[in-house]
């Protein structure tokens, strides 16, 4: 059986944060191998100022207080649990160069890399996950 | 009544993932074999902590509920899931000859953790847990037949080679076990 989890994080917005780090986080202490990918809007997710705070859907803005009522930890809070955990990052070189972004504009830690670097740990990876 | 844990963790008013976050960090403190206890208010944790268990290897013991808090035990396991592990004791009885014999006399010693014990043994067994077994060997009559148990039949072969040591003579480790037992099993919890 393997080992490896491979996430595809292509949305920027806090739910989908959510979904990508709870999902990280759970994976990695459950002994798993993860490998984040962050392409597109994902890139928000690990971007330093954007991380800080993601944009709820449209419309869906009242769930703030049940965020803070469930007393669910903030996403930059999530990352560095991930991180301490080993969970590797993967920013998406093609999308910081489209976007004008470069390694520092994003936490400390994270790997650059193209398609086939994600695609290489994701061979082996079940499952692969896309949010 | 409470159950005895070695290390005991509280996630109340933690969501998913935190639950399992913090148990895998306190597993990293907790010894083979001991018992952590994890507090939490996410109902989600019953299922959680169950999988991750199985997934990670070590044995979920059960939980308990404590005025809204959920009480979870989880015990440590080492490589014994991964080997099976030499028994050597020579005096052996299987499941089901205890179950016809134990009526006759003799009593049923069980060295599993306080908290396997209490979350279902057999009617009538005595717990003694092994790392409790040597100071409280006093406990026990040697003219009485001695069916030493455990989960796998593991902690019951140094379990019986320990009694056993101590001038024992009718004493019989019982496999293979717990794990596989198909009678009735009583709860203290």
């Amino acid at each position: 059986m393997t080992n490896k989890v491979a996430i595809i994080a292509s949305n920027g917005g806090l739910f989908d944060a959510y979904k990508v780090f709870n999902i990280a986080t759970a994976a990695a202490a459950t002994e798993k191998e993860v490998a984040i990918f962050f392409t597109f809007e994902g890139l928000n997710l690990i971007h330093k100022q954007g991380m800080q705070q993601l944009p709820m859907p449209e419309g869906r803005e009242h769930f703030a207080e049940g965020f803070a009522k469930a007393n669910v930890p903030s996403i930059p809070e999530l990352v560095e649990m991930a991180q301490e955990m080993n969970v590797k990052f993967i920013g998406c070189q093609m999308t910081m160069d489209v976007m004008g972004l470069t390694k520092e504009d994003f936490i400390d830690g994270i790997e650059v890399g193209g398609a086939v670097t994600f695609l290489e740990f994701a061979k082996e990876a079940a499952p692969t996950l896309t949010f | 009544m409470s159950i005895k844990a070695d290390i005991k963790i509280d996630c109340k008013g933690l969501t998913c993932p935190m639950p399992i976050v913090k148990t895998k960090k306190a597993m990293n403190d907790v010894g083979n074999g001991q018992i952590l206890e994890v507090q939490a208010t996410d109902k989600g944790s019953i299922a959680d902590l169950k999988a991750w268990s199985e997934s990670v290897g070590h044995q979920y013991i059960g939980s308990t509920e404590e005025d809204g808090v959920l009480l979870h035990y989880i015990r440590k396991s080492g490589d014994e899931h991964y080997i099976e592990a030499e028994k050597n004791f020579e005096q052996t009885i299987t499941n089901e000859e205890l179950i016809d014999r134990a009526p006759e006399g003799g009593i049923i010693l069980d060295v599993r953790e306080e908290a396997e014990y209490a979350f279902g043994h057999i009617e009538g067994s005595i717990s003694i847990p092994m790392g409790e077994l040597e100071e409280r060997i006093n406990e026990l009559n040697k003219d009485q037949e001695i069916f030493v148990i455990c989960r796998t039949g593991t902690r019951s072969d140094l379990a019986a080679q320990i009694i056993a040591d101590k001038g024992f003579t009718k004493v019989y480790n019982v496999l293979p076990g717990m794990n596989s037992w198909c009678g009735d099993l009583t709860k203290k919890i």
